[in-house]
């Protein structure tokens, strides 16, 4: 019996992730693509995974397969630079230490971890899967394409700057206090991340000294002793990785930016940010996004204060806002939760979509290869039933480079059962 | 742009002012789409609110001189929303600490009123969201977890907000104490078996001693001890309209054993029962309606397991009505964390994408859980004599962009405020202001 579901199993993976970058046409769709308005009727054409037209009149080139969505709305593959999915064992927080950047969440990725489908299913092509929050220095994030059962090379996507993990709050401080180390508080927090970094800044100078003395030919030389912990944080303080920090109030939002500034680190998201509304401008003058829920608050005491308002005065204030799911089952609906920012916050509806595509695209350092619909882009849709923002649509199909990797049509309960009889 | 929508004349908002004035204010809703849930959708009409209680529906309504004109300009009239199993009344200010999940495995004596807190915040930032009256329960964390509450989430004092006291009994065949018994299943079920026997023989030996006056403990020589019967046992005394059949066994389950067992439980000592479940409810659907136990379903948004389709749950309501099951949503996640029950339509909004009618939808928000709780006398619904608990909708509840723009419970027109809102009038003036005086950056 286990025999035989495996044979199933390798089929299956076998059929979806037999080798991405495709050709595909959708055609005849209402298309959201999010930068350039809205085209109706329109036709997006994906050729080796790059979108190559979008547009009314375009003429699908002979032997591409072609989707006739008409009535459906087109949109750009939804990005969720907050997650943390595709780790099937406790991989999320080696909480142990306080510092731990030595460690890679690409390593505890698995391809086949159901979670992938599931999330699959909401539209998503990609996310950001990430450490978790004890640790004040995390591990190091791993920003993927949803491509199942393909090798993990694969499904990270090329050329883009991955991210660290930091924490400030109460969760260190709770995890950590309770076993009697520090930090125990905000304090300490602060302490372990500046005694890190300066750290990281001596063996940088270790090593250039060295480098320096090898140059001048200098004999006899021992080379300094290789720490992974320092190597990572000297790829962030070389800007070759860049932070997302997991911070709620607004007092230690500040504080971070200022750390940031004064060691030249490159913060790009500020994660569960709940107070973030309070410190919006400083947060846009500093140009890190604003990730976090609509509405979450009051689940521990430095949420109280969380807002669904706050996304108007961010918004106002030019904040990049992102929206998150740090959650396996909201993942999967984040264009509902988009939809909860109209309820409580005047603000455009493009805007409104462009917190779960091009905004976390550019929190992620991708919008130039996903996020909206233009030619040159990643071929990564996803096709809803009716427009992302009613709460009564569902998504169709997700499109990841050009391959289907989901379709409501052969996945959903009705078509199995279907399948069946 | 909604300020300039509503034509409220000045006197509401100097009335406003004094709240419990209000709560006998004659109201007028002109010109609203009026859904009652249990009859048709009036699409222009009027609803009259006298001593907070529904008094008129109809097409046209004159404006009796003392009342408050609200036009509604074609917006919708929805009843209040009831959201199940909550924990609203009982939640402090993190840190401050909750009310909830007294302390040992079987405490069926636990009434939340005793705890209720009319200045919880989280009764302002629910209701602001249509939701006017949930079901307050004493906890989860133990098998027998204690008693519940329907309650309006408006009164200045515990008493006000009341709406029916001893509602159901919760039974949590998922709860476990580390290290205590029980801790499987199989234990668990004994448990609750071992209290509901012996309820039944605290019964009986009440009754015996009634018919023996002049009896003393000490002569029950082989009818049972003195001991069971020389003090009240308050265990027992809580669960004794339990056995009677006189008040629900809400029972919590999260698989489809656990759905089983409490459907034994039921049949076994003819119980009114109630039936949570997170997970599994479709193979008992028949089951459920047969036995006519209504269900809070509280799965549509749990993920499905690896080898159900990514849809099983969110299809799970169009099922239950199809099969005429009588159920009410609630969201998972429940627990003192849950500071957002003003998300009780997200699992309605999922189970229409999914091929529930819109209309079944509304009902598993309003009268479906008003008839599971036994208030549906008052609750639940736009009929005249009703409790006047309703709420403006700019669009369908189902739709999470829809909002809500004015909030009535037992007649009062409730303010516009909650800590969301103070935090958002607070902040967007100094970040304004900020914004305003450059270089002030942070220091």
């Amino acid at each position: 019996m286990r025999q035989l579901s495996a044979f199933f199993l390798a089929l299956l993976v076998f059929q979806i992730s037999g080798g991405m970058a495709q050709d595909l046409a959708l055609r005849g769709g209402t298309v959201l693509t999010i930068t350039q308005g809205v085209i109706e009727h329109g036709t997006v054409l994906i050729q080796r995974g790059k979108i190559t037209a979008i547009g009314k009149d375009i003429a699908v080139p002979a032997g591409i397969p072609v989707l006739e969505v008409h009535g459906r709305f087109v949109m750009p593959g939804i990005i969720d630079s907050h997650s943390h999915i595709g780790f099937s064992g406790d991989d999320v927080n080696e909480m142990t230490d306080p510092v731990t950047p030595q460690i890679w969440m690409k390593e505890a990725l698995n391809p086949w971890d159901d979670s992938i489908l599931k999330t699959l299913s909401g539209g998503v092509t990609t996310v950001k899967t990430m450490h978790g929050s004890a640790n004040v220095i995390g591990g190091g994030n791993v920003t993927i394409k949803l491509k199942y059962g393909s090798p993990v090379e694969e499904m990270i996507v090329p050329g883009v700057r991955q991210q660290l993990k930091l924490a400030l709050g109460e969760n260190p401080k709770r995890v950590y206090g309770q076993k009697g180390i520090l930090p125990s508080t905000r304090m300490g927090n602060a302490y372990i991340l500046r005694k890190s970094f300066v750290e990281a800044r001596e063996y940088m100078e270790r090593w250039a000294r060295y480098e320096r003395n090898k140059a001048a030919g200098k004999k006899d030389l021992l080379p300094p002793k290789k720490d992974l912990l320092m190597e990572t944080l000297k790829m962030v303080l070389e800007k070759k990785l860049a932070v997302d920090c997991h911070v709620y109030r607004a007092d230690e939002v500040v504080w971070i930016i200022q750390f940031c500034k004064e060691f030249g680190i490159d913060i790009k998201q500020l994660s569960h940010c709940v107070d973030g509304y309070k410190v919006a401008d400083i947060m846009s003058r500093a140009g890190v996004s604003f990730g976090g829920w609509v509405d979450w608050w009051g689940f521990k005491e430095e949420a109280y204060d969380g807002c669904p308002y706050g996304f108007k005065i961010m918004h106002d204030a030019g904040t990049n806002i992102v929206i998150n799911s740090d959650s396996d089952d909201e993942g999967r609906y984040l264009y509902v939760n988009a939809a909860k920012v109209l309820k409580y916050n005047d603000i455009p509806e493009p805007d409104v979509l462009k917190m779960i595509t091009i905004n976390p695209a550019k929190s992620l350092e991708m919008e130039g290869r996903a996020g909206s619909l233009e030619v040159g882009k990643d071929g990564d849709i996803a096709v809803f039933e009716k427009h992302p923002l009613d709460s009564t649509t569902k998504c169709l199909i997700t499109i990841i480079e050009g391959k289907v990797c989901f379709d409501y049509a052969k996945d959903s309960a009705a078509a199995k059962e279907a399948s069946h009889d | 742009m909604i300020k300039g929508r509503w034509m409220l004349s000045v006197c509401v908002c100097l009335l406003a002012l004094a709240s419990t004035a209000l709560s006998q204010q004659t109201i007028l809703i002109r010109n609203g789409r009026i859904i009652p849930v249990v009859g048709p959708v009036i699409e222009r009409g009027c609803l009259l609110i006298e001593k907070g209680k529904i008094a008129k529906i109809g097409e046209d309504i004159a404006a009796p001189p003392d009342a408050v004109v609200i036009e509604a300009d074609g917006r919708s009239v929805y009843p209040g929303l009831i959201a199940p199993m909550t924990a609203i009344g009982l939640t402090g200010y993190p840190g401050a600490g909750d009310d909830l999940d007294e302390v040992g495995i079987s405490v069926p004596q636990m009434d939340p009123f005793d705890a209720l807190n009319p200045e919880d915040e989280c009764i302002e930032v629910t209701r602001l969201e249509g939701v006017t009256a949930v079901l307050t329960i004493a906890g989860t964390q133990n098998v027998i977890s204690g008693k519940s509450i329907v309650i309006y989430l408006d009164g200045d004092l515990a008493g006000d907000m009341l709406i029916k006291k001893n509602v159901a009994q919760i039974f949590n065949l998922g709860a476990r104490q580390q290290g205590k018994y029980p801790v499987t299943l199989p234990g668990v079920m004994a448990l609750i078996r071992d209290k509901l026997n012996q309820t039944k023989r605290y019964i009986e030996t009440k009754k015996f001693m009634e018919k023996r006056s002049g009896f003393k403990p000490e002569d029950t020589r082989g009818e049972g001890t003195g001991e069971e019967l020389s003090k009240p046992n308050p265990e027992y005394e809580a669960l004794i309209p339990v056995v009677q059949g006189e008040v629900p066994a809400l029972f919590m389950t999260n698989n489809e054993v656990m759905i089983g067992n409490a459907i034994a439980l039921v049949k076994e000592f003819n119980l009114k029962g109630i039936l949570y479940a997170t997970a599994d409810v479709l193979k008992y659907a028949d089951q459920i309606r047969e036995h006519k136990i209504p269900l809070i379903w509280a799965g549509t948004t749990n993920i499905p397991r690896r080898w159900e389709p990514f849809d099983h749950n969110f299809r799970a309501g169009s099922v239950l009505a199809s099969k005429g099951a009588l159920f009410s949503f609630d969201q998972l996640g429940w627990g003192p964390g849950n500071r957002n029950v003003r998300n009780l339509p997200v699992p309605a909004a999922h189970s229409v994408a999914h091929g529930l009618s819109e209309e079944e939808a509304i009902r598993a928000m309003t009268i479906n859980p008003a008839k599971i709780f036994g208030v549906e006398g008052e609750l639940g619904s736009l009929e005249v004599g009703k409790t006047a608990n309703l709420a403006l909708w700019s669009g369908s509840p189902v739709q999470m962009r829809s909002r809500v723009e004015k909030v009535i419970i037992k007649g009062r027109i409730i303010p516009p405020a909650s800590i969301q809102t103070r935090l958002r009038d607070k902040f967007e003036k100094i970040v304004r202001e900020r914004r305003s005086k450059p270089g002030s950056d942070a220091k």
